[in-house]
């Protein structure tokens, strides 16, 4: 009874923040309902047993990334679009048939019955224990490369984005 | 398991409740006699002068793109410590090596001069 | 009908990638594309974790573990890139970065 609440509940509150998002004329409103979106999105994590991965998604994408996001719109100090910014009627009705025949097309597909129909909540899947385990013993090499791949943005943010005083 | 939450919704469900009733409350019960001095955004300073919305200064940037990548390294830590006693000597090496190519990045940005506040 | 089962999850994924995606091609402002990118990014996450939840198996809630990191550093990297260009252009609006175009 509560998760289907919660379903719907959070459901229509990521769709809503979605379409904020791209519907916003100022960046930092769009901003600020991708956050709300993110955050249904952590609770649908929830719904789905998924604690860890809901609690990352808050750390990470709600608290960071949208911080530097937001940072980076304030430096840039955009207003909202100017009139010539907004797509045209004919391109943005396009965007709307192939957004809309998307969605159909996997509606359509899903209808399907799909084998497992109940959730598996033995195996405690998201626990914090379980992630730990499997990042550790299963998937040491992706975690390595992780590792690199952190590494080279560092490297290319501080290339390209600092200012170096010309000598 | 879900039931394990229901506790915080019930705090997020308060924390909404009262947030908007204050608000609304003192908009309610509160004489409000406005005057144009009142609204002024300095009441005994000068008349502000322009948008609020000016540019920030670009070394906000930077520490919010340092902060996220060791932020992750963070997060990737995380799992581990609680595992730890189980996990032995194997996955301390690997957390090992991950820490170092992330400190040759951290070595990196300090020669850049990356944390400096000019 | 009103239960959440795996079919549901799904089409609410589809529906967030395509809102994403309708972003991606009406909108002109470089971060909020950025920020639709993300949000499809999202979408597919969802749908990932609907998978691990419903099959009882691990991997997909490993692959958004993954997909977050990466998505981190290309927020970071693609912003750095943001500013490099508005330092010689003066603005983001992709329709005006167009140095190279025939």
């Amino acid at each position: 009874m509560l998760s289907t609440f919660l379903f719907w509940f959070l459901s229509v509150i990521a769709i809503a923040a979605a379409i904020g998002t791209i519907t916003a004329r100022n960046p930092v409103f769009s901003a600020l309902s991708l956050v709300l979106n993110f955050f249904a999105l952590a609770g649908l994590y929830l719904t789905l047993q998924a604690e860890f991965i809901a609690v990352i998604q808050v750390i990470v994408y709600a608290g960071a990334i949208m911080v530097l996001f937001l940072f980076v719109i304030m430096l840039l100090n955009l207003g909202s679009d100017s009139k010539d910014a907004i797509a045209s009627k004919l391109q943005m009705g396009l965007a709307i048939i192939a957004g809309g025949g998307f969605v159909l097309m996997m509606t359509r597909i899903f209808m399907i019955q799909l084998e497992p129909n109940k959730k598996q909540s033995v195996l405690m899947n998201g626990k914090v224990e379980k992630i730990g385990e499997w990042l550790l013993k299963d998937y040491v090499f992706p975690f390595e490369i992780i590792s690199v791949i952190l590494l080279a943005s560092l490297v290319g943010a501080i290339l390209i984005a600092k200012k170096y005083k010309a000598h | 398991m879900l039931g394990a939450y229901f506790p915080v919704l019930i705090l997020l469900f308060l924390a909404l409740v009262i947030a908007v009733a204050f608000v609304q409350l003192a908009k309610w019960l509160g004489p409000s006699r406005p005057t144009r001095i009142k609204y002024s955004a300095y009441e005994s300073g000068m008349d502000p002068v322009g948008s609020a919305r000016d540019r920030f200064s670009v070394k906000f940037y930077m520490v919010a793109m340092l902060f996220i990548l060791f932020d992750i390294e963070v997060v990737f830590m995380y799992p581990w410590a609680v595992q730890y006693k189980q996990l032995g000597v194997y996955a301390f090496a690997e957390m090992v090596t991950f820490i170092i190519i992330l400190f040759i990045g951290y070595i990196y940005v300090f020669k850049k001069g990356g944390f400096e506040w000019e | 009908m009103f239960e959440p089962s795996l079919n549901l999850y799904l089409v609410v994924s589809a529906i967030l990638f395509s809102i994403g995606m309708i972003g991606v091609l009406t909108r002109k402002n470089a971060i909020i594309l950025f920020m639709c990118v993300e949000m499809m990014l999202n979408a597919v996450n969802l749908s990932l974790v609907a998978f691990s939840s419903y099959m009882g198996h691990s991997t997909g809630q490993m692959m958004v573990f993954f997909v977050m990191c990466v998505a981190a550093a290309e927020a970071v990297v693609g912003l750095a890139m943001l500013i490099a260009i508005f330092r010689n252009q003066q603005n983001v609006d992709l329709t005006k970065i167009n140095l190279f175009k025939w």
